[in-house]
């Protein structure tokens, strides 16, 4: 395409989105006006894209001034509304720390109510705080309104009972057999509640702190020469 | 040898059956094909066609029942151990074992810290080569094959007590 031809154009375009279409319609030769005709499609087409894009920043940007409230506020508000009694200890704006007693039907409300709607649970870890304190920590999602909360519950090592949610979110059954696995956390109501990476007949919890390897496995002596080696 | 000593043509050979026989199996040792860990990936680069293990007569085989040799590739872990033990144990004699890469022959980078890791294999059945690496390239493990082929050339298998 010859440079006269692209300034020609370039010129019926912008008339014609200034709203005059008589240029590129008095366009003697064929070929140049559906080309004019095309560059205008396109224009066209790019134009009100600009405009959604900063219609959507602003409507974002509004969204944002308007609701302070953290997702972890509006996650407590709402769960004190139908349940009593359900935080432990002081809560910060990065995870909702909760009693192990009302675990499943705290869960279940955040999964079906349908301003929270948290469909997706997306790990489920343990760590063991010390202090006779074991930790289970879930993250969940909505795929619906693409908020996350974390959600953490605080059980002793001596009694580390927590209601599954197994039957809850399908992805849970191996997330909790790992949990219990690696730290010994009891998930009550679990349908099968077995070891999914050690053996069966392992002893003990490996990533608990006071963990102590075993001696002999089978048979299988495990050598503890550890001099010189840290 | 008094009693054969030229006794016989030229064109015949006087020698041990032991000898016939370790030389034969010597050039065919067959490899039980299963690997544990990364060691595996470097394994399967051994019988692949740029080092071609079958030059020097190894192939793998897929049962324990067809073969004379297990190279144990990569990181055992203790519930692993029982089920090597269980695969050694289902081979044929004569066998042997070839401990490959520092996991097999040590627990490697697991020594300290793996407590869910078998601190060498050789805690669980008898290994005949050790070969260091972490993984070891093709040519080590080919070099330790090769070992193992001197090993089993100097072997006497109808003398060799089993067991």
């Amino acid at each position: 395409m010859s440079e006269d031809i692209q300034l020609l154009i370039d010129d019926v375009v912008a008339k014609a989105l200034a709203g005059d279409m008589d240029p590129i319609n008095n366009i003697e030769d064929r070929v140049t006006r559906s080309k004019a005709k095309a560059a205008l499609v396109k224009a066209k087409r790019f134009q009100p894209q600009i405009e959604v894009d900063s219609k959507s920043v602003q409507a974002a940007e509004k969204s944002d001034t308007e609701s302070k409230q953290t997702i972890e506020q509006i996650v407590i508000a709402s769960l004190s509304k139908n349940f009593s009694d359900f935080l432990d200890g002081e809560q910060n704006n990065d995870w909702v720390q909760i009693k192990a007693e009302n675990w499943f039907d705290i869960a279940k409300y955040l999964k079906t109510n349908e301003d929270l709607y948290f469909d997706s649970l997306q790990c489920n870890t343990g760590v063991d705080l010390e202090q006779g304190m074991l930790e289970s920590r879930y993250n969940l999602h909505s795929m619906k309104h693409l908020h996350a909360i974390e959600i953490r519950i605080k059980v002793s090592i001596e009694k580390p009972d927590i209601p599954s949610v197994e039957s809850l979110w399908r992805v849970a059954d191996w997330f909790e057999r790992e949990t219990y696995d690696m730290f010994g956390i009891n998930f009550t109501g679990h349908r099968d509640l077995r070891r999914i990476l050690l053996p069966e007949d392992w002893d003990g919890w490996p990533l608990r702190k006071n963990y102590e390897e075993q001696e002999t496995y089978h048979g299988i002596v495990v050598p503890k020469v550890k001099e010189g080696w840290e | 040898m008094g009693l054969l000593e030229n006794r016989f043509d030229d064109n015949i050979v006087v020698e041990k059956l032991d000898k016939l026989l370790s030389w034969a199996r010597s050039t065919s040792p067959w490899f039980f094909q299963f690997g544990t860990a990364c060691c595996a990936i470097e394994m399967m680069a051994a019988a692949a066609s740029r080092h071609d293990l079958m030059r020097i007569g190894i192939i793998p085989r897929s049962s324990p029942r067809q073969a004379d040799v297990m190279i144990v590739a990569g990181t055992v872990t203790m519930k692993m151990a029982l089920r090597v033990k269980k695969l050694y144990e289902q081979m044929a004699d004569p066998k042997y074992v070839v401990a490959m890469g520092s996991c097999a022959t040590s627990g490697g980078p697991y020594w300290q810290h793996g407590y869910h890791v078998l601190k060498g294999v050789d805690l669980v059945i008898p290994v005949d080569v050790y070969v260091p690496g972490c993984p070891p390239r093709p040519e080590a493990l080919i070099e330790g094959l090769l070992k193992l082929q001197e090993q089993i050339l100097e072997g006497r298998p109808l003398t060799r007590k089993t067991g």
